[in-house]
């Protein structure tokens, strides 16, 4: 098993089992794994409009599908770890899995990690738009590759 | 800092450094980013969040007296300790820490000036280390009702045409925006500002290292452009009381202002509440875009032309 549900399964479990300032260090450990940006998407940071208008920091997403895999790139600001760790969450759970599994993702992940409780009520709302953010670009994708599907001389951007 | 009016309400960086191992001194953390104070704080600094700690998590208020009580004994402060607050962007949840604690009558509290940003643009070292201190007895005093606004009191103070000064974004207070650029909208269902309210955004009260402006800019900024005065009763607020706590600070600590609250209500409570006046548009009583304004004035409302702020 390798789903989006059983990754964030795994994940779950190893926070729940943490105390409050546990939970932050691991989230911390998430937030440094997140790659920095490519020269690539350095380059398309300044001319595409990728960032998440609803999060109360700075964060820039794309959402990318090849082949039906996925993968979520993201930068994060460095004084948002909080965030950071939450969208490298999101992207480890996401990373290599289909479209349509991705879009099971729950809205509640927050919660089930006990993190709910650590960050307040207003900050776990900030980042669950993130999940919403994330699954609107997924859709987005398989409408626009249903698109090319049908008018296969359309190349398809990003 | 010398013209401030109360310059010992702010410490340096240096300061505070001198006095990491002073058992008559907390040094407390208050951050809009929870993991920055795990990812390092300042040695022996205890971290107290405005929502997880300083919140009731039932009822929309502060925690009560007792709570209070609690949360000093469990990082070990006594009424006569020295609590120097500092955190993230520029110091607006350490203000509103502050604020809370002169609510329940703590005497000595004080900002250091520039709080985290300026501490790491100083070079200084940040420490991951767990906190904690053997827990004390504190005694709170009753919530001081002479730094808190409530909504009848809001009302009241609005139609008497009592000075107010709303401290967010242009956009939120013209209306144009219901939330600050780039932040979740917490909820309120109207947009505009509270009439006869001046528009002094928070943020041009700190320079860019997060330190606080000069008495003299600061003076300049509220007292001659905004026309607050220093001994008329004032209601400072914003959209959840945070901003406003630190525009209170600056007013109340640095300018020697003797009659300010905060409205802790602010935005979410007044742009949901019925029937309470409101205006759009971005000036005091809504005038200068007649146009745009959508709400009926009440003829109390109907005042001479007032301050706007140039450039914002």
């Amino acid at each position: 098993m390798n789903s989006v549900q059983s990754r964030l399964d795994t994940i779950i479990t190893e926070f729940s089992d943490l105390d409050g300032r546990e939970k932050l260090e691991l989230l911390l450990d998430f937030a440094n794994g997140l790659p920095p940006l490519s020269a690539e998407y350095q380059a398309r940071k300044a001319t595409e409009d990728r960032r998440v208008h609803e999060c109360q920091t700075s964060v820039f997403l794309w959402t990318e599908l090849e082949h039906d895999s996925l993968t979520l790139i993201a930068e994060v600001a460095p004084e948002a770890p909080t965030v950071k760790g939450f969208v490298a969450i999101v992207a480890h759970a996401i990373a290599g899995q289909s479209a349509m599994d991705a879009l099971s993702l729950p809205d509640n992940i927050l919660e089930r990690m006990g993190l709910a409780e650590v960050l307040g009520i207003l900050r776990t709302r900030g980042l669950r738009a993130i999940v919403s953010h994330v699954k609107r670009g997924i859709v987005q994708k398989l409408a626009a590759v249903e698109i090319s599907t049908q008018n296969p001389t359309q190349t398809l951007e990003s | 800092m010398g013209t401030y009016t109360h310059p010992d309400a702010l410490v340096s960086p240096e300061w505070v450094a001198l006095h990491i191992s002073d058992p008559a001194v907390r040094i407390v953390e208050s951050n809009e980013d929870r993991a920055l104070y795990t990812q390092g704080h300042i040695s022996g600094a205890v971290e107290i969040d405005w929502q997880v700690d300083l919140q009731d998590h039932v009822c929309r208020d502060y925690i009560d007296r007792a709570g209070f009580e609690q949360l000093c004994g469990a990082n070990g402060i006594k009424p006569e300790t020295t609590v120097i607050f500092y955190g993230d962007k520029n110091n607006w949840w350490a203000c509103y820490a502050f604020w809370v604690f002169k609510l329940y009558g703590h005497k000595d509290c004080r900002i250091m000036n520039g709080g985290r940003k300026r501490w790491q643009i100083e070079g200084r070292p940040l420490s991951s280390d767990r906190v904690s201190y053997e827990r004390t007895h504190y005694v709170a005093l009753e919530q001081d009702s002479a730094i808190r606004a409530l909504r009848e009191e809001v009302l009241k103070h609005q139609k008497s045409g009592k000075k107010l000064v709303d401290v967010r974004s242009p956009e939120e207070y013209s209306g144009e925006r219901l939330h600050m650029p780039d932040y979740p909208n917490e909820g309120a269902l109207r947009g505009g500002h509270i009439p006869g309210a001046v528009n002094v955004p928070w943020a041009m009260s700190v320079n860019d290292d997060g330190t606080f402006k000069t008495a003299k800019e600061l003076t300049a900024l509220y007292v001659k452009e905004a026309q607050l005065k220093r001994r008329a009763p004032t209601i400072a607020y914003c959209r959840i009381g945070e901003r406003s706590s630190l525009t209170w600070f600056v007013l109340s600590y640095l300018l020697g202002f003797s009659k300010v609250k905060n409205y802790d209500g602010s935005w979410v409570e007044w742009g949901n509440c019925v029937r309470v006046p409101i205006v759009q548009g971005s000036a005091p009583y809504g005038e200068s875009v007649a146009a745009e304004a959508t709400v009926a004035l009440p003829s109390f409302l109907a005042a001479p032309a007032a301050t706007t702020l140039p450039g914002l």
